[in-house]
């Protein structure tokens, strides 16, 4: 089976984070692969070694973007494709999935894969528009893969329970992170990724009919999240916090 | 007159909470702006559901019944919501965040050309579109968004509204659909449920959480005697439902489930911002960790510092006899 996986490269949320006049300022150097991404290559990957096949990214970013493609090489997949933007424009998840669907539309592949959300702005709206914008069958929230026949099965996390889908070839779904733990790359993996072909298309290159700011949906501030009034730590003899904190919680709080 | 529509969910015949919270809001929409709040079930089965969607306002209840409605799936859900869009017009299509209504936004967004937000947290119209609120960075950032043009499709966190009843004179208008199995692009080969969640998670009055510290069967059967005594639902961390010690849709945080009870208990959780972001619309948060410096315990009200096994059978004792007097 090939794969072509959708990759994004995300600011680290453990990373200090500042708001200045209600812009996010965000340190570019601690910028990663994003999680769900790197499960979404992981699964590829791991089907690869059972069945044969090929496992291709492509990541829509500026230049630092290539670290993450790196990243995805040196984990183990075979090519990457660098759609190459300049930083600074107002893409929101419609266009992102015009892009890609630009890119992908004269392109050969059994499943796209992309990550169920954004680690930073948990959207999870790419795949499924991208799945539409192409015209195929989709699914959402796998947490395994596995080949049935030639087609894949995906388990999917539903509301409540677990939904096996038999996805046909092509077709799109997208990853949880829950799906695996993503292998860290080896020194060998590393170096055999510096030969990787990286194909980079700038994109004034891709006819994706997206102006850099033409997004329906516009972030236009960011504020702290309001704290919540501290609490108090009981730190006693613990039949003594336990009856404290169990009646609090009945006459002060009134929630049992 | 303009409509603002809301996407109302159900599961065993019952109506979720969420998506009142969502109609209340959109209710409240409507009245400010001269609009009109109206709702659409769709389902394999839609009367009990309607009688009891009268209580909560909606002018018009329309409804789209069909066996595929049994169980969920991308497909059908996509061409019907396709259909009452093209024959309702909405300005505004809002659903309860669920991994159903997630499962479709994208998707539905791209077909109708129609500007989408995710999980926002608060809501309300701009004259030509919507303006909202959003959790990013693992919920330790609110920002602000707007999307324009009409209609906007947009799904909202559960518990970021109260409920509020209005009871109306609705409309019920069943709107026509047919649909083969022919259709179908993608065929849903067995449903694995759930075991032993009982009680809704998103939508529990009170969350028990266990994590990483509760380490063995004694752990868990502690965690489901406080749960019994509180009548609340279960959930855990991703260290035990990645372990397989829980089921996979009790994960509570970012990539699992938003919670919003009156009270959740973190027991043996360290306090990730992965798993906090899926906690913080609780109203009274009680932790207990053997670790004092446990990042759990800057935003739990109260933090029992100690050892699991010996605070949790205490803390059971001492419910129960709260429980015996009240
Ligand atoms: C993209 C992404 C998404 C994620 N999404 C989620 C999510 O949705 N939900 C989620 O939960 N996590 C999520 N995570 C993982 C998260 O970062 C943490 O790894 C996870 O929440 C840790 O779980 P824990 O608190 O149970 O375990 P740990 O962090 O290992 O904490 C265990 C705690 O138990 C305490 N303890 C141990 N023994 C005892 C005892 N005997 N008595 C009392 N206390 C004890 C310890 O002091 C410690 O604080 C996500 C991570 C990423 C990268
Ligand atoms: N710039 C990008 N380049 C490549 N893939 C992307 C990009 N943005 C989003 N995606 C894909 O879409 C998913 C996230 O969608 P969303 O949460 O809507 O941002 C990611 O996990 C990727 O698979």
């Amino acid at each position: 089976m090939k794969f072509i996986v959708c990759i994004k490269q995300v600011p680290d949320v453990n990373a200090p984070l500042q708001i200045k006049d209600g812009q996010l300022i965000q340190d570019a150097d601690r910028n990663i692969l994003n999680a769900y991404d790197a499960s979404a290559v992981e699964e590829a990957l791991v089907l690869q070694e059972a069945h044969g096949g090929e496992v291709d990214v492509v990541l829509i970013g500026p230049e630092k973007g290539k670290e993450a493609i790196r990243k995805a090489l040196a984990m183990g997949a075979d090519s990457g494709t660098h759609i190459l933007t300049g930083g600074n424009e107002n893409y929101d998840s419609y266009s992102y999935a015009k892009i890609l669907a630009a890119f992908l539309k004269d392109k050969q592949y059994d499943y796209v894969l992309c990550g169920k959300q954004s680690q930073d702005t948990d959207a999870g709206l790419t795949g499924s528009m991208l799945a539409e914008l192409l015209g195929l069958p989709f699914t959402t929230n796998a947490v395994g893969l596995s080949k049935d026949g030639e087609q894949l099965l995906v388990k999917r996390q539903g509301d409540a329970g677990q939904e096996m889908i038999l996805l046909p070839s092509p077709g799109l779904a997208t990853c949880s992170n829950d799906m695996n733990d993503p292998r860290i790359p080896s020194l060998k993996g590393i170096m055999q990724s510096k030969r990787k072909p990286v194909d980079t298309i700038p994109i004034t290159e891709l006819d994706a009919d997206v102006g850099p700011d033409d997004s329906k949906t516009k972030v236009t501030g960011y504020e702290e999240k309001p704290k919540r009034e501290p609490g108090k730590k009981y730190e006693g003899e613990p039949e003594e916090i336990a009856k404290q904190v169990a009646q609090l919680l009945d006459t002060a709080e009134n929630v049992i | 007159m303009s409509t603002i529509l809301t996407y109302i969910s159900i599961t065993d015949g019952k109506i979720k909470r969420s998506s009142l919270e969502v109609l209340t809001r959109c209710n409240e929409l409507a009245e400010q702006h001269g609009m009109e709040s109206s709702a659409i079930i769709i389902s394999d089965n839609v009367t009990g559901a309607a009688d009891q969607l009268k209580k909560y306002g909606p002018s018009v209840i329309y409804t789209i019944e069909d066996p595929i409605f049994k169980n969920h799936l991308n497909t059908p859900l996509l061409r019907a919501l396709s259909i009452a869009m093209e024959k309702i017009s909405p300005e505004v299509l809002a659903f309860a965040s669920t991994e159903s209504s997630k499962d479709i936004l994208g998707a539905l967004a791209a077909n109708r050309k129609a500007a989408s937000l995710a999980d926002v947290s608060e809501f309300e119209l701009t004259g030509n579109g919507v303006k909202a609120k959003r959790p990013v960075m693992a919920s330790k950032i609110i920002s602000s968004v707007e999307a324009t043009g009409s209609p906007v499709i947009l799904t909202v966190r559960s518990g970021s509204y109260d409920l509020v009843e209005k009871p109306a004179d609705s409309k019920v208008e069943e709107i026509p659909f047919s649909f083969s199995d022919s259709d179908l692009n993608i065929t849903l080969k067995e449903i694995i449920s759930a075991t032993g969640d009982k009680v809704d998670l998103s939508e529990a009055e009170t969350v028990v959480a266990a994590g990483r510290g509760v380490k063995d069967e004694e752990g868990r059967k502690l965690i489901d005697e406080l749960a019994t005594v509180l009548n609340a639902g279960i959930g855990a961390s991703r260290a035990l439902t990645e372990a397989g010690d829980y089921d996979p849709s009790l994960q509570i945080g970012q990539t699992g489930k938003v919670v919003s009870p009156q009270l959740y208990i973190g027991i043996g959780i360290s306090g990730a911002i992965q798993h906090v972001a899926g906690i913080t619309n609780s109203k009274v948060i009680v932790a207990i960790n053997k670790d004092p410096d446990a990042p759990i315990f800057e935003i739990a009200d109260y933090g029992l510092v100690g050892d699991l096994y010996k605070v949790l059978p205490l803390f059971i004792e001492e419910l129960k006899k709260v429980k015996r007097e009240t």
